[in-house]
């Protein structure tokens, strides 16, 4: 498995483009001779998430787009994240599965390696990225970076500094955290 | 009025003669009219035949002579009138008061029947010379008015007038006497009398027939006897022309008595209902309840045979034609058409003959079509015997145009008798089959059908086990119905196929036209649609009517047609101990041919796995026979080798889901099986052999110290009897751990020992059940033996564990995916309404199996979630239940 790892570049800066371009744009009508193996390849990953039955990740195509999809992590046990659940989306690029596709919170998340636009920073969905990643790995990283973050090189420095206090950092989270509706 | 006219005077000259008389001449005038009027009454009460004439002669005269005539005529047809009530009609209508009361039944008994005819005519007898006498009575009168008349030369022109004047209105007079006294039973009592007389007639034409069926049979007989019995038949024969001459005079009689008394349209009622009544009881009597034969022939010759002679004869007496009111035939003078109302006509019949006989026979293909109608059910469920009977109410419905009325009727008796809950689906499956199959005769573009079978069809959608029979009816022999009527040893597909081979033989290919002469031709044979077609619906799809279609039209798809049938195939292939599967392959070809190749390819590679298993099995048995290097397992006296096993290797991806239960076999049997699959292996490298070692049959052979006895068994239950051979009691629990199935297995499978009567079943005192073997055969065999013929069926129904996965089971698995799915869903967006999820469903979920679910499926299945408390729903919205 994948394990999360920071690589600090320009992700502090909130107006990176991958946190600008709204996730529909990636769908283009990029009706490359590949689109079809790209959906395939995403039918795929869904058939195979949903028959996989992990628990605590899912996620699941928008109404009419393969290519756009919400997912839901829930925290998992034994950290200070358990019992709260997060929405994801994630876009797909036209190249998937060459290119990492874009991963962001939907639901505020106080983390070290996230910033206040949900923006995360994960080596995976960067530089270390491989066709060999699907959704549900993705999925399992994000889940497993909440309970390890790395404090070394954070985004949100408040949450990598409370880190250390587990038990404030609980209230924190439980204070900042906005179930969805 | 023509009275008046002739009596020469106005009111006012009238009143001027009255002015001129004197006492002599009024004293003339009384003597006179006193005189009449004794005459009249005189003669009215029959006092006094022969003197009328003399008596009032000059009364009349003198009379006239003062211009009274019209108070003579006046005077005179009243007091017919009063005695005519009196006399003729009261005492007319005496005769049949002991009718008023009967009803048809009493005129069944013969003697009633000949006591009224004879009172008929008796009546009629004396109301006709009753009326005679009192015409005779007028016809004085009017001559001597005619006398007196003689003398005023300008009134002569007006004689035959009022000559005809004065007889009608004396008609109208005893009719309207009649008519106003009329008892209600009248019209009855004339039916039966016509239907009496019509019974006897048709009685002797039934022997004239009979004597023509002799006369053809007797025709290459030996020509001196023909000679003599054609003498004694000729004689007969004229004897029954005779009686039919007379029976026809006596009708006419009859008929032309009533006609005098004005009863023209009541006796042509009564005698046109006796006709029909007794042609409707002939259809009855003709048609019954066999329908093998064609009636309608019979039918035909029987209204050519009687009624139409009655007829023919009757008009001929009569003499005329004058009940049918159209000009044409009114317009012929009497003279004209007399001469062909002969009896025995060869000439043209009459228009009216011509007329009755159109009736008659709309009426018998009427009478027939309703009680072919009524019975069609019963004539479908004899179909192929029935056909006659269905061709004959082709013609019917040809003639009287009332299909809709066969659709009606046949739709509610379907509903009553067959869609039930009672019935059977192979039942209901095999009317249907017959039903397009007879209604195609009737109707070849399939209209009706199309009414028809919507009910069936949309019932045995509502049925759990309709894939199940079409399957078996469409590929078993017997259409997995022995008893049933279709029981030609031949399956369904086998008949469609030849059915398919005529038709295309027979009829040119709609598409391709092969020149333009076929075009034209075939332009030429066009025919429109029944009037009854529902034009929303295209009549290309009616040309033939494809009873395969219309089958897999119940079930929806050919998928899962040819799936169920995998699944059969399936179970019947695993559970065959040898490898012959010819006739599985034909039924494959022949569903090739219906379904395509693409669809069959799994039931294929089925086949040929069987194929393949039969190679292989005799390889591996050769290789072993060529080594030959140890002797294999003994266990006791019996020697196993692998020449007592025999596999069937399947491709277990392309066969349904198999059900393997885990079970611990015998040991000796173990290592054969693995020695098998060794062999296999070194053979067929590198695949290997998985054994599904619940699945197979076992012969055995228990033997035991007073006898031996041979099973056909499961493997589970040869492996629990296998567990009695060292040990002779087991516990339940123990014997279910030592087998390695769930106790509650164990229990249902040992029953079939406990009921062969090997086994005996004791429950301890801890509640465990403990099974003995029984040894010898006194102890438990009897039972075993006497119950055992029985059992068997038994043992075979219980033993419903199948070793393919069902449909169903399959279905059930497909919607747990779409559960997975749905929660996935669910999960990420929250909340959804019944249209996104199966829309969402129709996008996402296209692997395998994809979502081919309609949107009420997809919510009764929902519905099932909410109420497993998996799902919520609140406004129309689905939740996942937290």
């Amino acid at each position: 498995m994948a394990t999360g790892t920071n690589t600090h570049h320009q992700d502090s800066n909130p107006n990176t483009p991958a946190a600008t371009v709204p996730p529909k744009q990636t769908v283009p009508t990029a009706k490359t001779v590949d689109t079809q193996s790209v959906l395939k390849r995403l039918q795929s990953e869904l058939m195979a998430l949903m028959m996989g039955g992990d628990s605590g990740i899912s996620a699941f195509p928008e109404e009419d787009n393969i290519f756009c999809w919400k997912g839901t992590i829930s925290g998992s046990k034994d950290t200070v994240f358990e019992g709260t659940d997060y929405k994801l989306s994630l876009s797909f690029p036209s190249e998937y599965p060459f290119k990492a596709p874009k991963v962001k919170f939907e639901t505020s998340c106080f983390h070290p390696n996230v910033d206040v636009y949900g923006n995360i920073c994960l080596d995976i969905l960067q530089d270390k990225w491989s066709s060999a990643y699907d959704v549900r790995t993705i999925l399992l990283s994000i889940q497993s970076l909440l309970g390890e973050p790395n404090i070394s090189s954070p985004l949100n420095t408040q949450a990598a500094a409370l880190w250390s206090n587990q038990e404030e950092y609980r209230k924190m989270v439980e204070k900042l955290y906005k179930p969805v509706v | 009025m023509a009275a008046t006219k002739g009596s020469s005077s106005s009111p006012t000259c009238n009143l001027a003669a009255l002015d001129s008389l004197n006492v002599n001449s009024i004293g003339e005038m009384t003597d006179s009219w006193n005189a009449f009027c004794a005459a009249t009454e005189a003669q009215l009460r029959r006092d006094d035949n022969l003197s009328f004439a003399s008596d009032i002669v000059p009364r009349v005269r003198t009379l006239c002579g003062y211009g009274l005539q019209s108070l003579i005529v006046e005077h005179f047809l009243c007091s017919v009138e009063k005695t005519f009530e009196k006399n003729g009609a009261s005492r007319f209508w005496t005769y049949f008061d002991g009718y008023c009361k009967m009803v048809v039944q009493d005129m069944e008994d013969m003697d009633q029947q000949r006591e009224m005819q004879d009172v008929l005519h008796t009546a009629l007898e004396q109301i006709t010379s009753e009326k005679q006498y009192q015409e005779k009575g007028l016809l004085v009168l009017i001559h001597a008015l005619e006398t007196c008349r003689e003398s005023k030369p300008e009134e002569a022109a007006h004689s035959d007038a009022e000559r005809n004047y004065l007889l009608s209105k004396y008609q109208l007079i005893v009719t309207s006497v009649l008519m106003a006294s009329l008892p209600r039973h009248f019209p009855d009592v004339l039916q039966w009398y016509f239907k009496g007389r019509l019974e006897e007639l048709s009685a002797m034409m039934a022997t004239g027939s009979e004597y023509d069926n002799k006369l053809s049979v007797d025709d290459d007989g030996d020509q001196n006897c023909r000679r003599v019995e054609m003498d004694i038949d000729e004689s007969q024969y004229q004897r029954i022309i005779l009686g039919n001459n007379k029976l026809i005079k006596n009708i006419g009689e009859v008929v032309r008595d009533l006609r005098h008394l004005g009863f023209t349209s009541m006796a042509e009622d009564a005698y046109a209902s006796a006709i029909f009544l007794l042609l409707k009881g002939k259809v009855h009597e003709l048609a019954g309840d066999d329908f093998r034969f064609s009636v309608l022939d019979s039918i035909k010759r029987w209204i050519q045979d009687v009624p139409l002679q009655f007829l023919h004869a009757l008009l001929a007496y009569l003499g005329d034609s004058v009940s049918y009111g159209s000009p044409s035939s009114s317009l012929k003078s009497p003279l004209a058409s007399h001469p062909s109302y002969k009896y025995c006509g060869n000439e043209v019949p009459s228009e009216g003959l011509i007329r009755w006989q159109l009736r008659l026979e709309y009426f018998a293909y009427e009478t027939l079509q309703d009680l072919r109608i009524a019975k069609l059910f019963e004539i479908i469920v004899d179909y192929p015997d029935s056909s006659p009977a269905i061709e004959d109410l082709k013609l019917c419905l040809e003639y009287t145009g009332q299909h809709s009325k066969l659709v009606d009727s046949f739709i509610a008796a379907l509903k009553y008798r067959l869609l039930t809950a009672g019935a059977s689906t192979n039942d209901i499956l095999h009317q249907y089959v017959s039903t397009i199959k007879a209604l195609r005769t009737i109707d070849p573009a399939g209209v009706f059908l199309e009414a028809v079978g919507e009910p069936i069809r949309e019932y045995l959608k509502g049925r759990k086990d309709t894939i199940k029979c079409i399957v078996t009816m469409l590929t078993d022999g017997a259409g997995g119905n022995p008893t049933g009527p279709g029981s030609t040893g031949d399956s369904l597909l086998e008949e469609l196929n030849r059915d398919e081979e005529n038709q295309e033989s027979s009829s040119f290919d709609d598409d391709v036209y092969t020149d333009d002469k076929q075009a034209w031709i075939n332009a030429q044979s066009w025919e429109p649609d029944p009037v009854e077609a529902d034009p929303l619906k295209g009549s290309r799809y009616r040309r033939k009517v494809d009873i395969l279609g219309m089958i897999v039209g119940i079930i929806g798809s050919k998928d899962q047609l040819v799936n169920e049938y995998r699944v059969m195939l399936a179970e019947k292939l695993l559970n065959k101990s040898d490898y012959d599967i010819d006739s599985e392959i034909r039924t494959l070809e022949l569903l090739k041919i219906h379904f395509g190749e693409s669809s069959m390819q799994k039931c294929e590679i089925m086949l040929n796995d069987l194929i393949d298993s039969k190679r292989t099995n005799t390889n591996i048995k050769k290789a072993t026979i060529k080594q030959q290097p140890k002797p294999v397992a003994d266990i006791g006296e019996v020697e196993l080798s692998l020449d007592n096993v025999d596999a069937t290797i399947i491709s277990s991806n392309f066969w349904p889901p198999i059900q393997d239960e885990a079970l611990n076999i015998p040991g000796p049997v173990d290592q054969l099986l693995s020695d098998y699959a060794k062999k296999f292996n070194e053979i067929k490298t590198p695949r290997k052999l998985l054994w599904k070692r619940s699945l197979g049959t076992v012969k055995l052979e228990l033997q035991f110290e007073d006898r031996t006895l041979p099973f056909m068994v499961t493997p589970l239950q040869a492996a629990i009897i296998g567990q009695f051979e060292d040990q002779t009691s087991w516990t339940s629990k123990n014997l279910a751990a030592a087998v390695g199935v769930p106790i509650d297995v164990l229990n249902r499978r040992i029953i079939f020992w406990i009921n062969k009567g090997i086994l005996a079943e004791s429950v301890l005192d801890s509640g465990d059940h403990t099974f003995t073997l029984v040894e010898a055969m006194a102890e438990g065999g009897k039972a075993g033996v006497g119950s055992g013929s029985s059992e068997e069926l038994l043992a075979g129904d219980e033993d419903g564990e199948r070793s393919v996965a069902s449909v169903e089971d399959q279905l059930r698995k497909e919607m747990t995916v779409y559960e997975k799915f749905i929660t996935g869903m669910l999960t990420n967006f929250g909340s959804m309404a019944l249209d996104r999820i199966h829309n969402t469903l129709k996008m996402f979920c296209i692997g395998d199996p994809s979502y081919d679910k309609s949107l009420q499926q997809l919510q009764s299945f929902l519905a099932g979630l909410v109420a497993e408390e998996k799902l919520e729903l609140r406004d129309g919205m689905y939740f996942l239940k937290k």
